[in-house]
């Protein structure tokens, strides 16, 4: 079994642990405002756009280890798509948002089976489930570039995002543009999570904006420590994910996931103790 | 008197539907003024578009002399009940530039709860948002509309959910603000229109 402290002399584990330190305050942070702005399914729906994504990248000849543009074209233009669809139309949002997880996973399976005439499946894996194996320096460097653009843009933002989100009738009274909002914070959400996807996997990055959160509701009075339990359960989900995936040999994504599920079930059970 | 502001043949429309048709008014500057029609004469929608948040056909004038500040207390502010926000938080979001997640600035903390103190809530500034009761949770919001005070004032039905005394306190207040404030208020209580009211416009269900 690995020690903790060996992890040091492999570069790869060196650049995942830097990767899990990054990127769960940055989806720690975001988790409390996803599920204050109802928008957990859209970042379901953003994970699955990933690995169509992620297809078209590789069928217009990007690397595999850095599908990028089609990723982020793709998943950058679902997005738009999604709250332009949500504005626009009486349906509920879940609903509308269903209909696009529908057609980008859809289409995602046709292009599979063309990606995966060209590339063995199991590369493909890395993007569903998340390895460390596959993250590069420059997967580390976009994630700082993206965590200090998230970070600026949400805390400008911060006080008119909460707002509109309890209420976009006073918001609007206030003068903010909530449609400037919605679609600033769905594309900025939409970057963290593909920024992220390297580690996590396509399949799974979606509960790491939405356990934290849910955990930290358990637990939590008022807005301050409501963030900073979001982005505590981040962080150890992160950590202990990342030693439950070296350890077992398990991808680094389901562990995670699986830490931070945990810990919701404990903030759960700590809940009830205290309302019995 | 002038008018502050001026409604003029607005007519909204939605799914084919008619909700208002060519409906004309104006509100006299530092007066109040009540909306008043049976359940669906498109009261709330009125207030609506004359906030912005529905498309409408006609015009609709705002003659600002002062501040140009609006301020809105809807009808009905649902709270997650799981949101861990708390009175502080909600009044502090537009009260300080700084991110509310990172703290509330002492001299935001102050103005808070005097603001609370005024609309008789002393000491709820740690309360959540979601375990208020919805005369408090009204209060709340009419603590948040008049901190600073606006040129315009929208009130849609404050008096639901108020029990006796607190519909007296918000009649009282109301009344404090004529020659500062514009008011202008939905109200299904005929007796509270009859006493506090300046001007009354009545809607008609639309094709009635």
């Amino acid at each position: 079994m690995t020690a903790f402290y060996d992890w040091f002399q492999y570069p790869f584990l060196v650049r995942g642990f830097l990767c899990v330190l990054l990127l769960a305050p940055l989806l720690g942070g975001l988790s409390h405002l996803v599920v204050a702005r109802r928008m957990a399914f859209f970042s379901a729906a953003l994970g699955q756009a990933a690995i169509t994504g992620v297809c078209v990248g590789l069928l217009l000849g990007e690397p595999l280890n850095a599908p990028y543009g089609g990723m982020f074209g793709f998943c950058m233009l679902s997005t738009l798509g999604m709250v332009y669809a949500k504005r626009r139309s009486a349906l509920p949002p879940d609903t509308l948002i269903g209909v696009f997880l529908a057609l980008t996973l859809g289409l995602g399976l046709c292009l599979l089976v063309a990606v995966t005439r060209q590339f063995n499946v199991h590369q493909v894996e890395a993007v569903l489930f998340g390895s460390l194996l596959t993250v590069t320096d420059t997967d580390l460097a976009l994630l700082v570039l993206a965590g200090a653009g998230v970070a600026v843009i949400l805390l400008r933002n911060y006080n008119d995002l909460l707002l509109d989100s309890l209420s976009p009738s006073l918001a609007k009274a206030r003068g903010i543009d909530s449609g400037f909002l919605e679609y600033l914070f769905a594309l900025v959400l939409t970057v963290a999570i593909l920024v992220s996807l390297k580690v996590i996997g396509a399949l799974l990055v979606e509960a790491l904006v939405v356990v934290p959160a849910a955990a930290s509701r358990n637990i939590a009075r008022g807005t301050r420590a409501y963030l900073a339990w979001s982005v505590a359960v981040a962080c150890l989900a992160g950590i202990g994910g990342l030693m439950i995936s070296t350890r077992l040999l398990v991808p680094t994504g389901g562990a995670v996931v699986l830490a931070a599920s945990l810990i919701f079930f404990l903030t759960l059970l700590s809940s009830a103790l205290r309302r019995a | 008197m002038t008018a502050l502001l001026e409604v003029r043949e607005l007519t909204v429309r939605h799914a084919r539907e008619v909700l208002l048709s060519n409906v004309t008014f104006s509100v006299e500057r530092g007066s109040l003024h009540a909306l008043v029609g049976p359940n669906g004469a498109g009261k709330t929608t009125l207030l609506s578009a004359v906030l912005g948040l529905t498309p409408f056909t006609g015009r609709i004038f705002a003659h600002w002399e002062r501040s140009g500040r609006l301020a809105y207390v809807p009808q009905q502010f649902h709270v997650d009940r799981t949101l861990p926000v708390t009175v502080a938080d909600f009044l502090a979001l537009t009260r300080q530039s700084r991110p509310v997640c990172f703290g509330i600035a002492p001299a935001t903390q102050k103005r808070i709860s005097l603001l609370l103190e005024r609309v008789g809530l002393k000491g709820f500034d740690r309360r959540l948002l979601s375990v208020l009761s919805g005369g408090e949770l009204r209060r709340v919001l009419l603590a948040n509309a008049l901190d600073p005070l606006p040129e315009l004032l929208i009130l849609d039905e404050p008096a639901g959910g108020l029990d006796e005394n607190a519909a007296r306190w918000l009649d009282d207040t109301l009344v404090s603000l004529k020659g500062e404030v514009t008011v202008v208020m939905v109200s299904h209580d005929s007796a509270q229109v009859r006493r506090i009211a300046d001007q009354v416009t009545v809607l008609e269900r639309a094709g009635a």
